[in-house]
């Protein structure tokens, strides 16, 4: 595991760089934004009539929520230390060249694009979308081999589980015409 | 871009849009006297209790003709309450039927759901099951007046397991016991188990004063005397028990948990007459008096209009005690 | 022992071993499916089995049971999508040492752990299912928050380099673990009035999520372009020195994984997870955990095993099932009108141990079968880097989509995925998040239903002896440190330098 406080670009010099170097204090926020969302979310729970005995439905969130907190705060504290968490690194990963963030949205649309067109187009077509686009985004190029496989996946996957299975995808336009 | 990237891309459109339907049989050409296709959505998962409620079913129309393809379906998800609105949300849909139980009723309460099954059509109640008040065998308990007397005495250490969740059928009968001898709901100390399997080793291990469920996961328990019943829930005697109901032991209470089917919203007189229809004449067949047998329910069947009434009150009676518990 | 050998004999004959190899196969393929668990499996094969007599239709489920419990590894290992809660645990090192080429020695101490800790469940039904029978419903709540307890001192050894971001991670699964109805009062939390919400979310999807799609996303943003390089495959088999490191925990597998199946409310998750500690604790080789140590495969897929059979103990003795697959065969035994429980051995012996004797022939064929599979199945992974990331996100979200039908699910893996890319990105462990949401929600409703039960008394927690055991060992687990200060020192213990950082959290 190598530390990724190398490729943080050693800048000191105006506020950007120091926001990009403490870029972690972001995970503080997430956690002080979860933390007041369960303890919020927990003292509206009514517990004058359900509970029974010293431990109600929101002792656990109080203390989830609390602890959420004090780590936050704890963890602020190291990451202005100048404590760093070591990115992942993994067989495909490369950390030397910084991230790229349109791989990550094109891989992300199409997520969400098989989300927002399953119900619309029906499984098949939206699974394959999903398939090619992922590919495409991780920077497949087949412009032939592509397709057909992401419809071969989908189609195959549909028959599996549709008429295998018994757990019904929805099937597509043409469903009610034949 | 060359000729044969499209080729390629218009195979795979081809493909996506064609092979689906071909692999799914013909729709529904409307036939007199048998309905074809037919959905079935279950809202709880595969081996739940309205699952096997409905796959029964369907399995016995099909076997009796009825019926010529019916498609079950799980969509399981906060007590049945995501099948409900998934039901209602159909309106209009003669060709879907969402199986239900007693369980949904207090679901809709306490996962606050949007969804009625006052909104559904209701088409007919079709099986009951009893419940049981159950203590092991080592219990101090010999008798539903005991029980109740020790209860009202001290209804915090007297605690009562159920299988289901509050707002179920096995916590709503406890509450409706505990209302019936005078005690407040809300003294009832009642712990929630995951099912009547995990309610059955607390109520052997002797971990719960007394158990309430469902009477099939425990017959055989109770025939080997590992498990005594103090009563049963229901108007009359079960077969094969010996337990007075809760009646004969003086507390004024009749309950049993049942299933039925309803549809959506708004559909047709002639699809719901057609619907009422096939199971009226499910219930006559032999394949449903086996599979009643074989799974130890009671008949109860309740067609349209007498399933409306029935669910009415239903929903009136669990509304009043979950309120008085707070929880709706 | 007489009736175990007519058992064999109703078992081995040409029929019923057919039945088994479907069911095995047919096990195995619809767990490697995304979405559908071996209780799915078997509550959708149900059907098949209509009209076929009982004996050979449980001998088909036993099959399908054991079957489907092993495809879900397989795809924990090769896609770090964990088809099934049992499997989440075997991704953790699995999938690692699928990714560094030994895939197959991944998938081949999976098998063989399999097949050992379920012959040695299976023994261990034989001999002790009266004693099970006798003792499984003396645990009670109590025995099992201390338990849980004990299971929350051992997330302290996954918490990685930096125990603050350890921590923080772990509380994220914990409150991921919080959403929906409490279990106790039927209360709404973190549900925001949603009903999608109400049942809490899946520990599979959160595993799903935060291993396969954040790692997807994270790879994405630093894809190494080139060159390409396939994943290697390597040696097919185990080495002398795997099987050296594996024999141990495949045998330590069943003592946590079978009475953990056989006590109520006892599953899968939390044996395999504590199996996964005990071997990284006792393994010579701990720095590579986290990087593909084979013990981390063999034990927890053992312990799985062997609480499956576990399982079926409680079930047929008592007929109390302990799992969803349990709860399922309970009602399949009752569609032919047999009832599990204290006189099923009594009544249905045939059956009893025809089917017992069909679990060792069950395991047998498994092991047979996907032995020789492991190689193919790691063969997998050469496929081109966009298809075999793409495929993860397909077979990710079939999955998510499938069980549910609904939307919902896909946005909610999406929200979890972008978190694990944040925690990959900022170094926050995954695992104890997961570890998280496992255990939170147990040992909350553990904890409160002890209080309910002795009314509200603090001594509800320990009055039971097996309770207080448990906590005698968490309390010298805890303070062993201490203690050794103030004995004569063997050895200095090599201290890391990272280790310093614990003072801070």
């Amino acid at each position: 595991m190598t530390t990724d406080t190398a490729r943080e670009p050693e800048a000191g010099r105006e506020p950007r760089g120091w926001f990009r170097e403490h870029s972690e204090l972001g995970i503080c926020a997430v956690l002080v934004v979860l933390g007041l969302l369960v303890l919020t979310d927990a003292l509206r729970i009514p517990t004058d009539f359900a509970q029974r005995g010293p431990v109600g439905p929101k002792a656990v969130p109080v203390l989830v929520g609390s602890l959420l907190l004090v780590v936050a705060v704890l963890l602020a504290r190291d990451v202005l230390r100048g404590g760093r968490g070591e990115a992942e690194t993994g067989e495909d990963v490369d950390l030397s060249a910084p991230a790229d963030w349109r791989t990550v949205l094109l891989l992300c649309g199409a997520f969400l694009a098989n989300a927002a067109l399953i119900g619309v187009v029906g499984f098949p077509i939206s699974g394959a979308i999903l398939f090619w686009g992922a590919a495409y985004a991780l920077g497949s190029r087949a412009y032939v081999r592509d397709p057909l496989i992401a419809a071969g996946l989908s189609v195959l996957t549909f028959a599996v589980f549709n008429n295998l299975l018994g757990v019904p995808l929805p099937g597509g336009p043409l469903m009610e015409v034949f | 871009m060359s000729v044969k990237v499209w080729v390629s891309v218009a195979t795979a459109l081809l493909a996506v849009l064609l092979v689906p339907p071909l692999l799914t049989p013909g729709a529904d050409s409307g036939e007199s006297g048998q309905v074809r296709s037919l959905r079935v959505l279950v809202p709880n998962a595969p081996g739940g209790g309205y699952d096997i409620t409905a796959r029964t079913a369907a399995k016995a129309m099909e076997d009796a003709d009825l019926l010529r393809n019916a498609e079950v379906f799980n969509l399981p998800g906060a007590g049945g309450t995501v099948g409900l609105g998934r039901t209602v949300g159909e309106r209009g849909n003669g060709k879907l039927i969402m199986s239900m139980g007693l369980g949904v009723v207090g679901a809709v309460y306490t996962n606050k759901s949007p969804s009625s099954l006052l909104d559904t059509t209701p088409i007919a109640k079709l099986i009951e099951e009893p419940d049981i008040v159950v203590v092991g065998k080592d219990s101090p308990y010999t008798s539903m007046q005991q029980l109740v007397d020790a209860w009202k005495a001290n209804p915090g250490t007297v605690t009562v397991g159920g299988g289901s969740a509050p707002g179920g059928p096995d916590h709503l009968a406890p509450m409706l016991i505990a209302k019936a001898v005078g005690l407040p709901p809300k003294t009832v100390n009642y712990i929630p188990f995951d099912g009547g399997g995990e309610l059955l080793a607390s109520v052997l291990g002797g971990k719960v004063a007394f158990g309430v469920s469902g009477v099939g996961e425990y017959r055989d328990q109770i025939q080997a005397g590992t498990l005594r019943v103090l009563a049963v829930t229901s108007g009359d005697r079960i077969p094969g028990i010996d337990a007075p109901t809760l009646r004969q032991s003086g507390v004024d209470v009749e309950f049993t948990n049942w299933r039925g089917i309803v549809a959506p919203p708004g559909i047709s007189d002639t699809d719901r007459a057609k619907l009422v229809e096939v199971f009226t004449r499910l219930q006559k067949t032999p394949q449903w008096a086996e599979a009643l047998q074989r799974n130890g329910w009671t008949d109860a069947f309740a067609p349209g209009d007498e399933f409306r009434t029935f669910l009415e009150n239903e929903n009136k009676r669990v509304a009043t005690v979950l309120k008085d518990l707070g929880l709706a | 022992m007489e009736q175990l050998l007519d058992g064999f004999a109703t078992a081995l004959t040409p029929t019923h071993l057919l039945f088994a190899a479907i069911g095995v196969l047919l096990g195995t393929a619809i767990g490697v499916l995304p979405g559908i668990g071996p209780a799915m499996a078997v509550a959708l094969l149900l059907p098949v089995t209509y009209g076929m007599e009982p004996t050979g239709a449980f001998i088909m489920f036993a099959g399908i049971y054991y079957g489907g419990m092993f495809g879900g590894s397989t795809t924990s290992i090769l896609l770090n999508t964990p088809g099934e809660s049992a499997a989440v645990v075997t991704a953790f090192e699995g999938n690692p040492m699928a990714r560094r080429g030994r895939g197959a020695q991944a998938l081949a101490a999976a098998a063989i752990g399999h097949f050992i800790g379920g012959i040695i469940g299976t023994i261990l039904i034989v001999l002790l299912a009266p004693f099970v029978a006798k003792h499984a419903v003396d645990i009670g709540a109590p025995d099992l928050f201390a338990i849980m307890v004990l299971a929350f001192i051992a997330v302290t050894s996954v918490l990685g380099a930096s125990r603050i971001r350890g921590v923080a991670s772990l509380l994220i699964g914990l409150t991921l673990g919080l959403v929906g109805l409490d279990e106790m009062t039927g209360q709404q939390r973190l549900t925001f009035g949603s009903l999608h919400l109400a049942d809490g979310i899946d520990v599979i999807v959160v595993a799903v999520a935060l291993f396969a799609v954040g790692e997807a996303l994270w790879v994405a943003a630093h894809l190494r372009r080139k060159p390409f390089t396939p994943i290697p495959v390597g040696r097919p088999w185990l080495s002398r020195g795997d099987l050296k490191r594996t024999w141990k925990p495949w045998l330590r597998g069943p003592v946590i994984g079978f009475p953990f199946g056989a006590i109520p409310a006892g599953g899968a998750e939390i044996p395999t997870f504590l199996s996964y500690v005990a071997e990284k604790r006792l393994s010579r080789h701990r720095d590579e955990f986290g990087k593909g140590a084979i013990e981390g495969v063999a034990g927890p897929e053992s312990t799985a095993s062997a609480s499956a059979a576990g399982t079926l103990v409680t079930m047929l003795t008592l007929g109390l099932p302990t799992t969803a697959v349990a709860a399922v065969m309970l009602a399949a035994f009752q569609t032919y009108g047999i009832q599990p429980g204290p006189l099923l051995f009594q009544r249905e012996a045939g059956l009893v141990w025809a089917l017992i004797a069909s679990l060792f022939i069950g395991l047998t064929l498994l092991l047979v079968l996907n032995l020789p599979l492991a190689p193919l199945w790691a063969k997998l992974l050469r496929i081109p880097r966009p298809y075999l990331y793409a495929g993860i996100l397909f077979f990710a979200s079939v999955g998510a989509y499938a069980v549910n039908a609904d939307i919902f699910d896909l946005l909610l893996m999406f929200v979890i995925g972008v978190l694990g890319f944040g925690m990959r990105r900022y170094g926050l462990p995954v695992l104890p998040a997961i570890i998280g949401v496992i255990l939170g929600p147990a040992a909350e409703q553990q904890m409160r239903r002890s209080l309910q039960l002795s009314d509200g008394s603090l001594t509800g927690l320990v009055n039971s002896p097996m309770a207080v055991i448990v906590y005698v060992v968490v309390l010298v687990i805890v303070f062993f440190p201490l203690i050794r200060k103030f004995l004569p020192k063997p050895a200095p213990p090599a201290a890391p330098a990272r280790d310093r950082e614990e003072i801070d959290a």
